[in-house]
């Protein structure tokens, strides 16, 4: 018998996430064979790792407030992401779009901290990521508007120029270059963290940085925007086929300026929002969020609620896996890439059959679509 | 002294090949790769699985050629994965290159990190690699004044790569299954249509691409003698690479022009302050420039391509039309 692949239209949720987790499930067993292999304990590692140490810890509460470091960038640079995707704009420039926006804000906060009031400052910080990543994720959004360049390469190319502009920032001494400590030998970034940093909100020994709050708060209205809005329904029709937006009546080459602009403002304020709360620039300041967002905007499928479930446990998969490598020794803090990497793997793999099913080819030239 | 100014330029030249030939590797494994129309951006992961495992099976076996067949194997296994899922399963491209490239990268640093803290093989201890990646002369050629020592005095795998880059365009643009390649990645319905196994064809070429991209990271970790620490040995060139194929228009033997190109930029970095201090009339305001321009420059040339080829519309891209799209045949 022959079989063949036809689409299917629509996958039971339940289903879906059957799949899903059986591919999570699957990835981590074959991590745990890897584990065993090194005579490491699966278990131990894994419950070191998912609890990020947090558990028996006195200072529990220290190592949630870092993890909430590497979630916030993630899930809002993901979230942003997805405005993108949606309209199948490959905006894979999240990379450069944050390094430009982390280098604006560092500006505003090196130039003006001294001299305005905190909140002040922050909102400026914000403001001046959000225009410097905007502009640099339109500029590639104009191109592809106006001449059809691709953009996904074009958004690579320049994640790298923009890469090499902030080595060169962070390397190169002298009299003009403020991003720089003037007291060291060594080039290194100067922390402005004593003159604005973002507040913290005591609960407790806990603190509770307002990027956190924000975050939330922009993910919710990001999911009414796209849910219901115009413009989110503009973006899903542009998404869906080109040609229907344009028969439409709708202004296409517009709406994909816009929301590539607002996808790269966005991008820009989870910079401002990083580098506020550290309060010094870094050549590794994006932690490449830009890359894990892309992979966590798709493992969402672009929508907006699972993109915050599931940076929060890519977050638990990045930031445990650096606890369990102190306790671990012979498991390099690598793994957690190679973990991710065969998670999605397998979730690619088990999206197939979410979208397709396999069904034997019936005799009596019965032949399912047109081909 | 006018024969040491020289000696600097044939030492500029001999550089350039020895430390960008990686580029040219990595370049015509995804013009492979891109021809057969799946754009694959996992080019720096699949370069550094290449890297480590051809290391170390190779220092094991004390044997260059047992070195480069693993590595082109691990290369091609990389490649397989992406044609699996890609061509058989339909996912997303770009999702799974780049995953590809962190995978590999996690895979690279989890092997390498994990035999470092048991017993790291070092190139020294190992004479049969060490001897077949010394330079070989090329009879005559090398003879040549300035240039001679610079090109033709190499070791094995740059005139591998070469070879590669040469018998790749021949393959592509003189040979039928060549034509069947671009075929498929020009309208894949179309060569379907007239009975090309498209799905056999994407598969053959995205593993023999992914495979050659697999020696370029060995040859890298060569190149370094071997010497692993916290930065990786691919480095960004396998995102160079991408760039490249742009800047060669998908044509395996400009590959190798630039190839050159990007690979002088690069020299400079390195090296261009000798180059100051031995003709400082002419080239002393080398120094100044930045190294990191030098390091950007191959992207933001690619880019200007890029807008430039796009603007012109012109017929005579080798971009691969079908390029990025998974090909459904039921909905040819």
């Amino acid at each position: 018998m022959r079989f063949h692949v036809v689409k299917r239209d629509n996958c039971p949720l339940w289903k879906k996430l059957g799949l899903y987790l059986l591919a999570v499930a699957v990835a981590l067993t074959l991590g745990g064979l890897v584990l065993l292999a090194l005579d490491v304990d699966p278990m131990a590692y894994y419950s070191r790792m998912f609890t990020m140490g947090m558990v028996g810890n006195k200072i529990a509460y220290k190592t949630f407030e870092n993890y909430l470091k590497v979630f916030v960038p993630l899930a809002l640079t993901s979230v942003a992401l997805s405005l993108a995707f949606k309209m199948r704009f490959w905006n894979i420039g999240g990379e450069g779009q944050f390094i430009l926006g982390a280098i604006a804000a560092a500006t505003v906060a090196f130039k003006l901290g001294s001299a305005l009031p905190a909140p002040l400052t922050l909102i400026l910080m914000c403001l001046a990521a959000m225009l410097a990543a905007g502009l640099y994720g339109a500029l590639v959004a104009v191109l592809k508007v106006k001449f059809g360049t691709n953009e996904t390469l074009m958004t690579l190319m320049l994640n790298y120029i923009a890469l090499y502009f902030v080595t060169f920032l962070g390397e190169t001494q002298a009299d003009w270059n403020f991003f720089l400590d003037k007291t060291s030998v060594r080039p290194i970034f100067a922390s402005f963290a004593k003159t604005v940093s973002f507040p913290r909100i005591p609960m407790g020994k806990f603190g509770l940085n307002i990027c956190v709050i924000l975050t939330f708060l922009i993910g919710i209205l990001v999911f009414i925007y796209l849910k219901y809005t115009k413009h989110g329904y503009e973006i899903a029709v542009v998404g869906d086929s080109v040609g229907t937006a344009r028969y439409a009546g709708m202004k296409v080459d517009r709406i994909v300026l816009r929301t590539v602009f607002l996808s790269a403002c966005l991008i820009g304020l989870a910079s401002a929002f990083k580098v506020g709360t550290a309060g010094v620039l870094s050549t590794s300041i994006t932690d490449d969020v830009g890359w894990t967002g892309i992979i966590v905007a798709w493992l969402s499928q672009l929508n907006t609620a699972a993109i915050f479930v599931v940076s929060a446990l890519i977050g638990v998969l990045h930031y445990g896996s650096t606890v369990a490598a102190a306790t671990f020794a012979r498991v390099d803090s690598s793994f957690a890439n190679m973990l991710q990497g065969v998670i999605l793997f397998l979730v690619l793999a088990a999206d197939f059959y979410t979208r397709f099913k396999i069904v034997p080819v019936q005799k009596g030239g019965n032949s399912h679509g047109n081909g | 002294m006018e024969m040491d100014k020289l000696g600097v330029v044939t030492a500029f030249i001999h550089n350039i090949v020895v430390y960008n030939i990686p580029l040219l590797y990595g370049t015509v494994g995804e013009i492979m790769v891109e021809k057969s129309g799946s754009l694959n951006l996992g080019v720096e992961g699949i370069m550094a699985v290449g890297a480590i495992f051809g290391y170390i099976v190779g220092c094991y076996a004390n044997s260059l050629a047992v070195g480069i067949l693993t590595a082109f194997l691990m290369g091609a296994l990389c490649g397989l994965l992406f044609a699996a899922l890609t061509v058989s399963l339909q996912a997303n491209q770009n999702i799974t290159g780049l995953t590809l490239t962190t995978f590999g990268l996690g895979v690279y640093f989890f092997v390498g990190n994990g035999l470092k803290a048991v017993k790291w093989p070092a190139m020294n201890d190992y004479s049969h690699i060490k001897q077949g990646f010394a330079n070989i002369a090329i009879p005559g050629l090398s003879k040549l004044p300035v240039v001679g020592e610079g090109l033709f005095h190499h070791n094995l795998l740059v005139y591998l790569g070469v070879v590669i880059a040469v018998a790749m365009w021949w393959y592509l643009n003189r040979t039928t299954p060549g034509l069947r390649l671009r075929a498929v990645g020009e309208n894949p319905g179309a060569a379907d249509s007239v009975g090309v196994n498209v799905k056999r064809c994407k598969y053959i070429h995205i593993c023999i691409g992914c495979g050659i991209m697999g020696l370029g990271g060995y040859y890298m970790g060569l190149n370094m003698s071997g010497s692993f620490s916290s930065s990786c040995w691919i480095n960004g060139y396998g995102w160079i690479a991408v760039a490249l194929v742009i800047f060669a228009n998908w044509n395996p033997a400009m590959a190798i022009l630039g190839t050159f190109v990007f690979g002088f930029f690069n020299t400079l970095r390195v090296s261009g302050g000798g180059l100051a201090a031995a003709f400082p009339g002419a080239l002393g305001w080398l120094a100044g420039i930045p190294s990191q321009l030098y390091q950007a420059l191959p992207f933001i040339i690619t880019a200007l391509v890029l807008v430039g080829s796009s603007m012109k519309k012109t017929s005579n891209s080798g971009a691969p039309a079908a390029l990025g799209a998974n090909y459904f045949r039921e909905e040819r």
